[in-house]
């Protein structure tokens, strides 16, 4: 108690840091602004409560779905994302007092002619997975006759209504209305359903924590930063307000270069980040592959079973799968966090090294069997036959698959982004979610990963000249 | 210390249900010249393959200088450094020259520094007349010479048997006479030798001792002259008659 009244007490015993689950794609709550760093509501009153009580927190911005899943893991303290206080919630989780009251709307593209739930017949909706609005949307599509399509972040949901693809979403209000108040091309109707509030979870364990939210909460409130907090991000009401609140983390040039220009340093920071994880996980999958694919030529039963178990198993997972597995699966089971970069490499080492260790077994297999004869004829050993005649003749035979291989795991580390990696795919997502500029900003990742892969290739060729004169 | 270099005990070969080999006792002694014959099929080169094991008995016993090379404490490797091998295909190590494939084993298994493997290779090439060919890589050497620089890579372990499975059958037949010139050399000098070949000239010619082989099984054998002017059996007769009169 005495802590709480004097912040500046605790600061001095160490601080403890707590981390701490957020979304990526839900403006104003949470979003990175041009400068890549996190802002929004949840943010701005999880630091204030941080700040106020004499904690730490260290941010991750793992996508809703994950931070939910990594939460349930342990892998992370809490959860602030726009997360609405719900029953089913309460048992799982502590839920804090609320911060936010928010309900359902619904939206439709400007021109649509769609006024209430009832011209939804035999419509189709899109949702965002995991989210009070999902719910509710399975709820009444029974009663109302339409179905629903699920989307893992806010911006793609909004687009396939644009499109018109999907004929309306729903969506939390405020997030809705600050998506509309930033061009998106929509329009809320009717009213809003389900009105419920946002709440900050924690693990049941995590009483402390908890505490020290609802406390801190209370004197935000008391003494008007909380108000601060919410009109920086909504204005005070007035539509023109919002305009401007919105402005305050937008860049002005809409144009392809302006774009580019603004989201520079952004989309570098997650070629970076992409490029360390290719890196970083070709070393190891080709350690693994090639270890992995020498077993399974060893003539012993057991070493070949092995190999084909592992090259079965790695093979046959979906990367995606493997990642939430290693990411959310793995920590429950040992009982202790798997930072995401690790989860990613882990990941990548054995889907990548599974398919490295075909190739490199097949490679020795399409070496003449005579070879292998010849050489234990003249009284060498496997191993020194195998080192010494078969492996030069078949690293020849594998080096265009393990080209493809360098490039498939470049393109497949973008699908790490669903434990929350920022890499480049990431981070288009993220600086998406802030300015609904879908189109410009998937041109401009996929060209990156174009001159990327068109740089690794040429790199290969040289290379595979080289080996071959 | 036995009185053969090889013992074959009674030995059956299975891959399968397919017998192959069934039941071959043959004996060969220091500076035999043995060599098989029969018709495809009939189990000479597995039964070839199995004196180093490159094959391995289904049941039955190999005895090398009296030492069973099935045998829980028999190293294979040490058996093989003494038994030369030459296959139909000659299975050069095409990623290295001739020089390269000739010093390997001798360097690898520590029998000889650099220096002595090259001075000995250059030897052996001079024995298989290819003293020029050195620094040659094996796909820009004919058959022929191909086949004779696997010899020279054999000898190079000095052998004290030398395996020929069907060594001049891949080749041109302008090239069969250097080849066989070699190994007729090589019998001169006392090497002994089991040979699995169709050139019954060379056969009558150097062979101490003629092996027909007939449905996995020894059916004659003898000195080259009784084989091939009075054979016993029907079968090998009609087998000469076959290969002589093709």
């Amino acid at each position: 108690m005495l802590g709480a009244l004097l912040p500046g007490k605790t600061v001095a015993a160490a601080q403890k840091t707590y981390t701490i689950g957020t979304d990526v794609t839900f403006a104003p709550f949470e979003f990175a602004n041009q400068d890549n760093k996190y802002v929004g509501i949840d943010l701005d009153l999880i630091k204030a409560i941080a700040k106020e009580e004499g904690f730490k927190v260290e941010i991750k911005p793992l996508g809703f779905n994950a931070a939910v899943q990594a939460l349930e893991a342990r892998q992370i303290d809490g959860v602030i994302a726009g997360m609405s206080i719900t029953p089913e919630r309460k048992q799982k989780f502590l839920m804090s007092d609320p911060y936010y009251k928010s309900g359902v709307v619904m939206a439709v593209a400007k021109k649509s002619s769609i006024k209430s739930l009832k011209d939804l017949r035999g419509k189709r909706v899109a949702i965002k997975t995991g989210t009070d609005s999902a719910d509710y949307a399975n709820s009444i599509k029974q009663k109302y006759g339409f179905s629903t399509v699920t989307f893992d972040d806010s911006n793609n949901m909004y687009q396939d209504v644009t499109t018109g693809n999907s004929a309306a979403c729903f969506e939390d209000q405020p997030v809705m209305q600050y998506g509309i108040n930033n061009g998106m091309a929509l329009k809320i109707v009717g009213k809003p359903a389900r009105e419920g509030a946002y709440g900050f979870a924690t693990s049941k364990n995590n009483q402390a924590l908890m505490n020290k939210f609802n406390i801190g909460l209370k004197k935000l409130r008391a003494n008007g930063q909380y108000d601060k907090i919410i009109e920086r991000y909504l204005g005070n009401g007035s539509a023109k307000s919002q305009k401007a609140a919105a402005g305050n983390s937008q860049t002005t040039d809409r144009s392809f270069i302006g774009l580019l220009k603004a989201n520079w340093s952004t989309l570098m920071g997650g070629l970076r980040e992409t490029m360390v994880l290719t890196i970083v996980a070709i070393f190891f999958a080709t350690l693994v592959g090639i270890l992995v694919g020498l077993l399974g030529v060893i003539p012993n039963k057991l070493c070949q079973g092995t190999a084909t178990t592992f090259i079965y198993i790695f093979r046959g997972l979906p990367l995606m799968v493997l990642a939430l597995f290693i990411y959310t699966g793995v920590p429950s089971l040992i009982g202790s966090k798997v930072p995401a970069f690790i989860a990613g490499i882990v990941t990548l080492t054995l889907n990548e090294g599974a398919y490295t260790a075909a190739f490199v077994k097949g490679g020795i297999q399409a070496v003449d069997p005579g070879q292998m004869e010849a050489a234990r004829s003249l009284g060498l050993p496997f191993g020194k036959a195998m080192r010494k005649v078969i492996l030069p003749q078949g690293i020849k035979i594998m080096i265009p698959s393990f080209i493809n291989q360098f490039i498939i795991t470049l393109k497949d580390t973008s699908i790490l982004s669903i434990i929350g990696l920022l890499e480049l795919t990431q981070t288009g997502k993220i600086i998406i979610a802030r300015n609904m500029e879908g189109f410009k900003i998937w041109t401009m990742v996929a060209l990156i990963y174009l001159i990327i892969i068109t740089l690794l290739t040429w790199l290969s060729n040289w290379v595979q000249k080289k080996v071959k004169a | 210390m036995s009185q053969y270099r090889v013992e074959m005990k009674n030995v059956h070969k299975s891959f399968g249900d397919n017998d192959v080999v069934k039941g071959v006792n043959l004996n060969v002694a220091n500076n035999e010249v043995v060599v098989m014959i029969g018709a495809s099929g009939a189990g000479k080169s597995t039964v070839l393959r199995m004196i180093n094991g490159l094959e391995t008995v289904t049941s039955g016993e190999i005895l090398i200088d009296g030492e069973d090379i099935a045998h829980k404490g028999t190293d294979i490797n040490k058996v093989r450094e003494k038994i030369g091998m030459v296959f139909q295909h000659f299975n050069l190590f095409p990623n290295m020259s001739v020089m390269g494939n000739i010093t390997l084993a001798p360097t690898e298994l520590g029998i000889a520094s650099k220096d002595e493997a090259v001075k000995q290779a250059k030897e052996m090439l001079e024995v298989v007349g290819l003293t020029d060919k050195a620094d040659a890589m094996p796909a820009q050497l004919s058959g022929g010479q191909q086949q004779r620089v696997a010899i020279a890579r054999a000898l190079a372990m000095h052998p004290d048997i030398m395996l020929f499975d069907e060594p001049t059958s891949a080749l041109d037949p302008e090239m069969v006479g250097d080849v066989l010139g070699v190994m007729r050399r090589l019998a001169k000098q006392g090497m002994t030798m089991v040979i699995v070949t169709h050139e019954m000239g060379f056969a009558k010619e150097v062979a101490d001792r003629v092996v027909f082989f007939d449905n996995g099984t020894i059916l004659e054998q003898g000195k080259p002259k009784d084989i091939f002017e009075h054979p016993k059996e029907e079968r090998t007769k009609n087998f000469l008659n076959k290969v002589l009169n093709a």
